[in-house]
């Protein structure tokens, strides 16, 4: 089967799936409704979400460890439903169980088989992907003797012994050291800087902001928002952090504009709406106050984040709001 | 192919590395004993006692690695979440069922030659002649072993590994008491005659691998005895892998 070098890594359109509920399965759970969604080539996309958001089970479905009851994507070009892509791409599961009566040099071997590599190219990938996740000097020891760390190292060397164009990481992050995930973000941007795609999934929000081109945000099995991160994040300065002192608590009460206050010792931290900035500092200098500094603030995606989960749950399709 | 010798390859490390094959230290020890003590009996006698102690416990033993490491060949992989990375890779649901069987069929094939290499070694220790029906038997309890091997992956494509082992051992039991369920009429005489058969047929007849007391009683075992058991495994096992693949290929890995 040939398949289209250009479009999108990966495309869903519609893909919904529904668990059963109750001892005679008679219910149904939706897990993840009516998700259309594109990751262009090259790109690392975040995909965000609380636990029980629907992350993994798009994983799965993707591939194939679920059933679809609607909807389709499509892999690299490739239905997801084929086989075809398997050999381009590169998944690693959350919290990996690896056999541990092997080494990791096994098993990378035994993945390698797999993929249908001849038995020097496995050992010269094997050896590759054991250096660049740092675990070459416990090639050889038994996997039983893992920290959870060492395991999602291995399952990252794993996930790239293929060099796929594709890669899959369900929670890259999770049980890593700051060494750790060190590794896997230099892992994740030299496969950007080699045009190779990167689809993961995470909590770390601080690790999305500064990996990815783009996130998708995902709450009860529903996208909410995807898109750039300059596009969802309000790019304009939020409010101003002002810090100033020999201030009365009188005064302060009295300053336009001042959303929130909080004393630090002998100063002051203000947040305060930028239009007021000029009236406040004014309002100080004028009653003897000094004004230290002046910070504007800017929404992260964390707060981004929270606004979105704090917010009341949207109806879902034939509910009314 | 090469994915199902893979996955095969992959089983009987498991099994070697989980110390499934110590069972044989265990065999040894009773095949000498067994040696030391009958020297004390008649030369025909002793051999009778031996090749029936000796074809029991490959049973036994057999039976044991049979049900208890098949019943955790998918359903522990799916427990551990071991399965998911290689089912995302060109990896097929049916050449992963299908090299779990090879792979435990390969590690009965070992302990079961083993065994009966041990077997002729003791029978030899007691001056007994070669007795190439011996073989006979052996090969039949192989077939058995295979059979029990496909209806605990069955089991564990379907359902928990405990479940499995529930399922296998009822079917397996079920297997060595055939005759009865054929003459169920006789202890239930409600049951209808359509049931005592449908349950006989679909039970597998695990009597017509026993060539145990023929073979110990020095009965001749012809060749198309052989070859009609030969051809009654390969369906039952054919059956039932098609229907642990077809279960397999449909469900849901959560």
């Amino acid at each position: 089967m040939s398949t289209p070098a250009a479009g999108p890594a990966l495309e869903t359109s519609g893909l919904s799936k529904s668990y059963p509920t109750g001892a005679l399965h008679r219910g149904r759970r939706p897990a993840l409704e009516e998700l259309t969604l594109t990751v262009s080539r090259g790109e690392v996309f975040g995909y965000l979400g609380p636990n029980g958001a629907g992350k993994t089970t798009t994983l799965k479905l993707l591939l194939g460890l679920l059933r679809a009851d609607r909807g389709s994507a499509r892999v690299l070009g490739v239905p997801h439903t084929e086989r075809a892509w398997r050999h381009r791409t590169g998944y690693l599961p959350e919290n990996p169980y690896l056999y541990d009566y092997l080494t990791p040099q096994e098993y990378l071997d035994y993945a390698g088989r797999l993929f249908g590599m001849p038995a020097a190219e496995r050992r010269e990938r094997s050896r590759q992907m054991l250096e660049r996740v740092g675990l070459a000097e416990s090639a050889r020891v038994p996997m039983r003797r893992f920290s959870k760390g060492m395991l999602q190292r291995a399952g990252l060397a794993q996930a790239l012994l293929n060099d796929p164009e594709l890669v899959f990481l369900d929670e890259p992050m999770s049980g890593l050291d700051p060494i750790g995930r060190h590794m896997v973000k230099e892992v994740i941007l030299g496969l950007r800087s080699r045009g190779r795609t990167v689809f993961f999934s995470t909590h770390i929000l601080s690790d999305a902001e500064s990996l990815c081109d783009r996130v998708a945000l995902l709450r009860d099995g529903r996208l909410v928002t995807v898109g750039r991160l300059d596009e969802i994040l309000r790019i304009d300065v939020s409010h101003l952090e002002l810090l100033a002192s020999g201030v009365d608590a009188g005064v302060l009460d009295r300053l336009p504009g001042l959303k929130a206050r909080r004393a630090l010792g002998e100063r002051w931290s203000l947040e305060v709406e930028e239009k007021s900035l000029g009236p406040v500092v004014t309002a100080i200098q004028q009653t003897g106050g000094r004004v230290l500094s002046v910070q504007p603030v800017r929404e992260s995606l964390e707060d981004y984040f929270v606004r979105q989960m704090g917010a009341k749950a949207a109806p879902r399709p034939g509910e009314t709001a | 192919m090469k994915r199902i010798l893979a996955v095969a390859a992959n089983t009987y490390r498991e099994t070697v590395r989980e110390r499934v094959l110590y069972n044989l230290v265990l065999f040894a020890v009773l095949m000498t004993v067994s040696g030391l003590l009958m020297k004390q009996l008649s030369i025909r006698q002793d051999e009778r006692i031996i090749k029936d102690i000796g074809l029991a416990a490959m049973e036994l033993f057999g039976t044991l690695i049979a049900v208890f490491m098949g019943v955790g060949l998918v359903s522990k992989e799916i427990e551990r979440r071991s399965l998911y990375p290689l089912l995302a890779k060109p990896l097929g649901r049916s050449e992963f069922i299908l090299g779990k069987f090879a792979g435990l069929g390969f590690t009965l094939l070992v302990n079961v030659a083993v065994m009966t290499a041990g077997l002729y070694l003791t029978l030899a220790a007691t001056h007994a002649a070669f007795d190439p029906n011996l073989l006979k038997a052996v090969y039949a309890l192989f077939l058995a072993l295979l059979l029990v091997v496909a209806l605990a992956l069955l089991f564990s494509a379907l359902s928990s590994s405990l479940l499995a082992a529930v399922g296998t051992v009822i079917l397996v039991v079920a297997g060595h008491f055939s005759d009865i369920i054929r003459n169920m009429r006789q202890v239930a005489p409600g049951t209808p005659d359509w049931l005592a058969h449908a349950l006989y047929y679909a039970v597998p007849n695990f009597r017509s691998f026993d060539l145990k007391s023929r073979v110990v009683h020095f009965d001749p075992v012809a060749f198309s005895d052989l070859g009609w058991i030969t051809l009654y495994a390969a369906a039952y096992v054919g059956v039932v892998l098609g229907l642990a693949l077809t279960v397999f290929r449909s469900r849901d890995l959560l």
